[in-house]
């Protein structure tokens, strides 16, 4: 079985006593803890502003528990990745973000889609999934 | 200025040839600036009733269009038990068992309420949202 490990810490003096939050969890197939996701696809790439693209189209299925990272690379402060899963806007990546989330793809139109803002940014992604549907050529 | 960072590690020696280590660390800022975040809901932890159903855990209309960021834990251990997550009525994911995530929330809408439907009885789901006030 593949064991792949995502692990998180927030730390912030916000509060009045400082806070450190960490939690770590091995990626599993959906539901199991006998068998652990065994395939990944990683990229880093330049999105040019203009358009909206799918980072990750609806091949991994509903029922599954694919985790999606993303990060926006670029350095600067104001530019930003607008996010949005089947027209829904779920937040702005801005330089230096990242974001961890479990994506089901529950249906055809689930995709996660991705538009540039302020310049091109430079972003890296990766995808722990449990089976993906390559296209016939 | 308050100072807040999250950091984030994938690993694993066994799903490639090679090994995966990868680490990053992003401060939270206010939407494109260098301003740290400044508010936060605080780490919660909720215990999900019987009669299991949707439940709204922030609501779009209390929050400005800013770059919020949210963490959710499922503190469940049985693998089975899962919390379905949706932003508006767009079904994001499932986070089962002992599984967390973190993303970026726009709260552009009144409508863009963070949903959670627990799969079974009396879940316990852990979150924190940092504001971008």
């Amino acid at each position: 079985m593949a064991t792949t490990t995502a692990a998180v810490t927030l730390t912030s003096d916000l509060l009045s006593d400082n806070m450190s939050v960490s939690a770590s969890t091995t990626c599993m197939k959906a539901g199991t803890t006998a068998d652990g996701l065994d395939q990944m696809e990683y990229g880093y790439l330049d999105l040019p502003t203009g358009d909206e693209y799918d980072l990750i189209a609806t091949t991994p299925t509903a029922t599954k528990a694919s985790k999606l990272y993303l990060k926006n690379h670029s350095t600067d402060e104001t530019y930003y990745i607008a996010i949005t899963q089947n027209t829904q806007a779920i937040g702005r990546l801005y330089g230096g973000d990242w974001m961890f989330i479990p994506a089901d793809f529950h249906d055809s139109d689930g995709d996660i889609a991705i538009t540039a803002n302020g310049g091109t940014n430079k972003i890296c992604y990766a995808l722990f999934h449990e089976g993906t549907a390559l296209l016939a050529t | 200025m308050a100072t807040t960072t999250a950091t984030i590690t994938l690993s694993s020696t066994d799903l490639l040839s090679d090994e995966l280590a990868l680490s990053t660390t992003a401060t939270l800022t206010a939407a494109g600036t260098s301003t740290g975040v400044v508010g936060t809901s605080g780490l919660g932890r909720k215990k999900l009733a019987s009669g299991h159903a949707q439940y709204v855990l922030f609501d779009g209309d209390q929050y400005a269009n800013g770059a919020h960021k949210l963490y959710l834990k499922n503190a469940s251990t049985t693998a089975a038990e899962f919390f379905t997550i949706e932003i508006n009525s767009e079904q994001m994911g499932k986070l089962y068992a002992g599984d967390w995530c973190f993303f970026p929330w726009e709260a552009n809408a009144d409508t863009n309420d963070i949903k959670i439907d627990p799969s079974a009885d009396n879940m316990v789901l852990e979150y924190m949202l940092f504001i971008d006030e």
